[in-house]
């Protein structure tokens, strides 16, 4: 039997096209590479980079409240508006930046369902026009911490047994891709995943053309075939929070999860922190397993 | 005949002046810019090892001697015009100059032409991954060549 999901919560190319002078609709293009919105983005879609946009310039943290609340002034978001995301690379900023608009308690925001690649495949035009909005007054909340976990909580998650899910590639996940000739380190000190996370690469909940697998197809993935429950509180993450972002989308919004956070500090956190537990390979492992002094430093 | 790096360092100045937006813009003009592969490097591409890893979006690079002077190769993923503008700027700068001159290009280019504030800081990383690709292969280049 299915959870109620929320449906409403993906919109359509379709939709999206009938919507594009709707007050009372804002349409937001967040891009892995930016120039695409530059390039030639939805028409009167505004652009919300989650770099320069979403992140704090000086501490390793979201934009803070004021600060959220100046941008969506500044795009022309009203407290009531229905913000529409889409973008490239399956959507994956977009669900980044529609988590950062729930973090701020935004009620009404969509996912264009395959993004800009839908768009394209539609044969839909794209605008290369400058766009901007009267300036809105815009209130938001403070931050809701039950859809971000950060690291302390993350080791508690871990050392319960609770649901944790690593979305990114298998290599990365058993700890081998670390390393390579020239590589700007950005990346982590240790490879390997967090003790018990179960891998599961984001773009499984995505088809060819962008948009996200049927709920049924979702469903026998992560219900059936990996057993987890919609009622155990869950976590995912990655790299630095995107792509578990979109996984975070479709557990919460597609299958109706009850409790699901998003580890935005990930492995650039995790597989850097002094003393935190890692495991290695292709299974899960677990917190005992990996060894070393307890983790009760952090507790 | 101006050098790789005065030259460069025009092209850096046009994206100074500029705007976060505008330099965009400008980067979306030079990645227009960027010929497609011959029918050569295009069969080339599958038999040689020539991506550029660090790029999360596929780059392939040559870096070419014709009788010592520079020729830079490249093909960029449409997905990815920010980098594809990016390294059309260095094939402007670098095409037809002695293969000696590449190592000039400084490594602060990017903060130069001010991409920094506009990109994030993990962006441009990528790009200065290319920057060093460049600069190694003509290095090789040059002393393969003696």
């Amino acid at each position: 039997m299915s959870v109620p999901s929320q449906p409403d919560v993906l919109v359509s190319t379709e939709w999206v096209a009938a919507h594009l002078s709707d007050p009372q609709v804002r349409i937001v293009e967040s891009d892995e590479d930016r120039a695409l919105y530059t390039q030639g983005h939805v028409p009167g879609a505004v652009e919300i980079d989650w770099a320069v946009d979403l992140q704090c310039p000086i501490v390793r943290d979201y934009i803070d409240r004021a600060a959220f609340e100046r941008l969506c002034a500044e795009r022309g978001i009203a407290n009531d508006t229905t913000v529409v995301f889409y973008g490239d690379k399956n959507n994956w900023w977009a669900c980044y930046a529609f988590w950062v608009f729930k973090l701020y308690g935004h009620a009404d925001c969509r996912i264009m369902d395959g993004g800009r690649k839908r768009w394209e495949l539609d044969g839909r035009a794209w605008s290369g026009e400058r766009v901007s909005y009267p300036r809105t007054t815009y209130t938001a909340h403070e931050q809701d911490g039950s859809i971000r976990a950060l690291r302390d909580e993350v080791l508690n998650h871990c050392r319960a047994g609770k649901q944790l899910l690593d979305v990114r590639s298998p290599e990365e996940y058993r700890g081998e891709r670390m390393h390579m000739p020239d590589y700007p380190n950005e990346g982590a000190v240790r490879g390997g995943h967090v003790p018990g996370a179960v891998n599961v690469p984001w773009p499984l909940n995505c088809r060819e053309d962008g948009t996200f697998k049927p709920v049924k197809e979702l469903e026998k993935m992560y219900l059936r075939e990996l057993k987890m429950k919609r009622r155990s509180p869950t976590i995912a993450y990655c790299r630095i929070g995107e792509r578990s972002s979109l996984t975070w989308f479709v557990l919460k919004y597609l299958l109706g999860f009850g409790s699901v956070k998003n580890y935005d500090g990930s492995w650039l956190e995790w597989g850097n922190a002094v003393r935190v537990p890692i495991a290695k390979g292709a299974e899960p492992g677990s917190i005992v397993a990996a060894g070393g002094p307890a983790p009760t430093v952090l507790a | 005949m101006t050098g790789v790096r005065q030259r460069l360092d025009e092209l850096v100045a046009e994206f100074a002046d500029l705007d976060g937006r505008e330099k965009l813009e400008l980067l979306v003009d030079f990645a227009n810019g960027l010929p497609a592969l011959s029918p050569d490097y295009e069969a080339r591409k599958s038999q040689e090892d020539r991506r550029v890893h660090e790029c999360q979006t596929p780059v392939f690079l040559w870096t070419e001697s014709d009788s010592g002077a520079a020729r830079l190769v490249a093909e960029v993923a449409p997905e990815a015009p920010t980098v594809k503008g990016f390294v059309a700027v260095l094939a402007e700068a670098i095409n037809g100059r002695p293969i000696v001159e590449v190592a000039a290009i400084s490594d602060d280019v990017l903060d130069r032409m001010g991409l920094a504030a506009v990109l994030g800081i993990l962006r441009t990383r990528g790009l200065r991954a290319i920057v060093a690709r460049v600069k190694r292969g003509f290095a090789e280049r040059a002393a393969a060549a003696g």
